[in-house]
């Protein structure tokens, strides 16, 4: 190398690195004037380091979801990781540090990378065409250029390392030489304010997501919190994701209300935040900030934030922008009613308790006494009002008599708050978990059990921040392991819906299915199911939504269920229950919807009872 | 005397005024009515069918849009001017805003929410529910009152019109616009619906069990025959065979009329939750199982196409 060579170059790295540097400092003053939301408890690093190893280094989201994209993503990945050492032994060449170059270890670590190089090339090339020409919806609709010239960049680095082992030292190698350091370099600039800001930040992203889908920690009212009403409101972890993001639109085709024609695009939110931090406009209201009404769209699912290869946690950030709405009365209407029915009644229907009083008593059921019982069922607000719901808990209490289970429930239960919580109202949430823990801990209760997966995340999930950590149980995962002896030969077919609070939220995919085996059916699975299914649209209170634009998305997943031909569909959640008899009320359809519990209940009553 | 406070906005009075006049006449004794704003000659003359000694027809400037300042000065003004034994109003936002205040400036006692009077030994009891609609207190205020009244709670039709229009007097209320501290705005208006449910005396509401669009002007005829509202269940609405406006429930308006007249609704939780209210529900359903029968005063399980036929024309009869 000419030393005059060395000096362009020098020259070159400092200022490409400074410009590289200065934007990273406008994006770190962002994350660091921003409220510290980052809480990791003591024994959760190892968990979460290898959910790094997992998802990063094996890829395993990116791979989860799309696996033929997956895999060239993984390609390119790795062949990148591998490159790392080789460009940073080039540098310091070129910037006459230090030149291994010559060494017959390096020459032996160039050859290993050619297969990495290969794999980045054909990695890339089917990523290039997949953007370029198949135009998937979750990339957008107009062609991002930037990543196109990322693209070139990448595949020309590839070949020009490819072709120096075929050019002698000569002007022909240099120009190749160059053409590969200016392109590295160029990328460097290119990456902070590129969707491939990724490639930095997002390993510190994945660790950082909290341990449970969905966490929006409780607001600390003695320090004044309203929840997020500005910009300048967004916490450190949200103002990462919006740089992390890496636009690759899984939570857009994931989400109901983008699937159904709604405004609603998760990862639109996501940008906007990014474009509107880096423009400095901190004091702009966040629901101006996105389109109209989008934040009262979403079904808090889950499927945009569990499907994020980085780490990106939308749930905190809508509900954290409701939170600010209520905070300042902005509320839709039907809401409104609720909070009042919740404020008044103590449950979402605003119903007397006497009625709930009738159903425990023709149902048969003693108040929880600890020295009797080992499970309190929770009714909650639809085991304590709701006909058809009702009909399955004598069901579930059918099967636990059975069984010889032994349980009882409150004199008196409020809501536990779900819609209060995923709908913003933080206060009201505050004031119903705190007195139904009040009532559970004095009752002695040690294990609950619940039919309503809205319930079974609430209490089993958002009430450990107030302390209150006893087992929660879902009826199906119970009934699932009591009745392991059973076994029906197959007599139907019949489609689950798997509610998305035990799905995907619970993670208890297997157990239903166990279930519906077990007593005869063999399951027809729908389009988005197990883990990831398809809501059912009731979901962060929009049960009580007036009008809903574009499609129902009740309406989309019945039509989804349906096309399993299934003559019967299972379900397991009182609202998805509600939402798609409702939805097949509209369209004339035969389908039998049954509760899990009375689908086994049904079962087990034909036959022989137990020795 | 009986001083009942009728409410306007830019010439149109509030039919909720109509039965608080009814209200006070079925009080006994003698009635006047004021209306307040800027120009409400016409409120006024409309007011003055009505059997009232008086229309006191009160007017400024700066009562031209609503303000707490302006209307509880002239309304002080004229309640001291009159000195009727108790005041009459509807209970309004307006009213909610404004009375209090009013009550506080006159220190006259304030009776919110009656659903309507009482007489006993010659005093009269306002009646009031409490505990939610539980039970009824009979409030008996000391010394000269304020009353307001729930809509709804006295039919208006049941105000009782005069042989001659009664007198009216121009009162001009002294005021200066540097008395009133509120700047109003443009009136808040929420989304307008074009039905409002929640006002109708008696819904006649479909659900599933209609069947088809075409079966709708059944339950149509019956409406008209009773002189009710339309409503109806969500699939209803869903389907497209009733806009969405006429949705009764937890996704639609809440109501709460004397008669509520449910037509092959099954009654889902969500359903019940926006009607429950009701002062007397009639279910007509096939299913005797429908939980709409928990909470019907009167159920007739059968077929809703024979027996709504009947109805009409025992109604047309």
């Amino acid at each position: 190398m000419h030393p005059a060579e060395t000096w362009i170059f020098r020259i070159l790295v400092l200022g490409f690195v400074a410009a590289f540097a200065a934007q990273l400092l406008t994006r770190a003053r962002l994350f660091l004037r921003a409220r510290n939301n980052i809480i990791i408890g003591d024994d959760e690093t190892g968990a979460r380091l290898w959910r790094v190893v997992r998802e990063v280094v094996f890829q395993s989201r990116v791979i989860a979801e799309r696996p033929a994209v997956g895999i060239a993503h993984t390609a390119v990945f790795w062949g990148f990781t591998a490159f790392g050492f080789y460009t940073a032994v080039e540098f310091l060449a070129g910037l006459g540090i230090v030149d291994w170059t010559p060494a017959g270890w390096f020459s032996v670590y160039a050859y290993a990378l050619v297969p990495f190089a290969l794999a980045v090339v054909a990695g890339m090339t089917a990523l290039m065409i997949r953007r370029v020409f198949v135009r998937p919806a979750g990339l957008g609709d107009t062609l991002s250029i930037e990543s196109v010239v990322i693209g070139f960049f990448i595949i020309t680095l590839m070949a020009t390392f490819l072709l120096a082992f075929a050019l002698d030292s000569g002007l022909a190698e240099r120009i190749n030489w160059w053409v590969h350091a200016l392109v590295i370099l160029c990328f460097l600039v290119l990456i902070p304010g590129s969707k491939h800001f990724h490639l930095v930040i997002s390993p510190v992203t994945v660790y950082l997501r909290s341990r449970d889908l969905g966490s929006v920690p409780n607001l600390d009212f003695d320090k004044e919190e309203v929840g997020l009403e500005t910009l300048r409101d967004v916490e450190r972890k949200q103002v990462l994701d919006a740089f992390t993001c890496v636009e690759c639109g899984r939570c857009q085709v994931n989400c109901p209300a983008n699937a159904t024609g709604k405004l609603l695009n998760p990862k639109t939110l996501i940008l906007q935040n990014e474009q509107a931090l880096l423009s400095g406009k901190l004091d702009i209201k966040l629901s101006d900030l996105y389109d109209p009404n989008v934040l009262w769209q979403c079904t808090t699912c889950g499927a945009c934030e569990n499907q994020c290869p980085v780490g990106v946690e939308h749930l905190p950030l809508i509900i954290g922008a409701r939170r600010g709405l209520v905070s300042n009365g902005e509320a839709p209407a039907a809401l409104s009613a609720v909070y009042n029915h919740l404020e008044r009644r103590g449950n979402i229907w605003g119903l007397g308790y006497d009625q709930r009083q009738k159903f425990v008593q023709s149902a048969g059921l003693e108040i929880f006494d600890q020295t009797k019982h080992e499970y309190l069922v929770w009714l909650g607000c639809a085991g304590a009002f709701e006909a058809d719901f009702q009909k399955s808990l004598r069901s579930l209490f059918q099967i636990l008599r059975l069984r010889g289970i032994s349980f009882g429930v409150l004199a008196k239960e409020r809501c536990t708050g779900d819609v209060a919580k995923r709908t913003g109202n933080e206060y009201q949430f505050q004031e119903l978990a705190r007195a139904n823990i009040e009532d559970l801990t004095a009752a002695g209760v040690k294990k609950i059990l619940t039919s309503c997966p809205h319930c079974l995340r609430t209490i089993g999930v958002d009430y450990r921040a107030f302390g209150f950590e006893v087992e929660v149980v879902h009826s199906s995962v119970l009934v699932a392991s009591i009745t392991r002896d059973v076994s029906v030969p197959v007599a139907e077919t019949v489609t689950f819906h798997d509610p998305c609070y035990l799905g995907r939220y619970a993670g208890h995919v297997d157990e239903p299915r166990e279930l519906l085996t077990r007593f005869g059916a063999a399951v027809s699975e729908p389009e988005r199911h197990g883990d990831n299914p398809f809501c059912c649209g009731a979901g962060g209170g929009l049960l009580f939504e007036e009008k809903e634009e574009g499609k129902r998305i009740s309406q989309q997943r019945l039509e989804q269920l349906q096309v399993t031909g299934a003559g019967t569909l299972v379900t397991a959640c009182p609202f998805c229950s509600i939402m798609l008899k409702s939805a097949q009320a509209s369209s004339n359809d035969g389908t039998q919807i049954v509760d899990l519990m009375t689908f086994v209940e049904g079962k087990l009553k034909q036959m022989p009872s137990r020795p | 005397m009986i001083l009942v406070i009728a409410e306007q906005q830019g010439g149109t009075l509030n039919r909720a005024s109509l039965e608080v006049v009814a209200a006070a006449q079925q009080a006994g004794g003698s009635v006047k009515v004021a209306v307040l704003g800027a120009e409400v000659a016409a409120v006024a003359q409309a007011l003055s069918a009505a059997e009232v000694a008086e229309v006191l027809q009160v007017q400024s400037p700066v009562l031209d849009t609503y303000t707490l300042d302006g209307f509880v000065a002239a309304l002080a003004q004229i309640v001291e001017a009159e000195q009727p034994d108790v005041v009459f109003l509807p209970h309004t936002y307006q009213t909610r805003d404004c009375a209090p205040a009013l009550a506080v400036r006159l220190n006259r006692a304030l009776v919110t929410d009656c659903v309507g009077t009482k007489s006993q030994d010659g005093r009269l009891l306002f009646v009031r529910p409490m505990f939610q609609g539980r039970l009824y207190a009979d409030v008996a205020p000391t010394g000269p009152a304020l009353a307001t009244f729930q809509i709804g709670a006295v039919r208006a039709d049941s105000m009782k019109t005069g042989t001659a229009p009664a007198p009216i007097r121009v009162v001009m209320a002294g005021m200066a616009a540097g008395d009133i501290r509120q700047k109003p705005e443009a009136p808040f208006r929420e989304a307008k619906q074009a039905v409002d449910l929640t006002q109708a005396e008696r819904i006649v509401s479909v659900g599933r069990g209609i069947k088809g669009e075409e079966k709708i002007a059944l339950a149509q005829q019956l409406a008209e025959a009773m002189g009710a509202e339309l409503g109806a269940s969500r699939p209803i609405c869903d389907a497209g065979w009733l806009p969405m406006d006429r949705q009764i429930g937890s996704s639609g308006q809440t109501v709460a009329p004397k008669v509520y007249v449910a037509l092959g609704i099954s009654g889902a939780i969500q359903h019940m939750v926006g009607m429950k209210g009701s002062r007397t529900i009639v279910a007509i359903n096939k299913d005797p199982e429908a939980p709409i029968f928990e909470i019907a005063d009167y159920g007739v399980v059968g077929d809703l196409f024979e027996i709504v036929p009947e109805m009409i024309k025992e109604l047309q009869g």
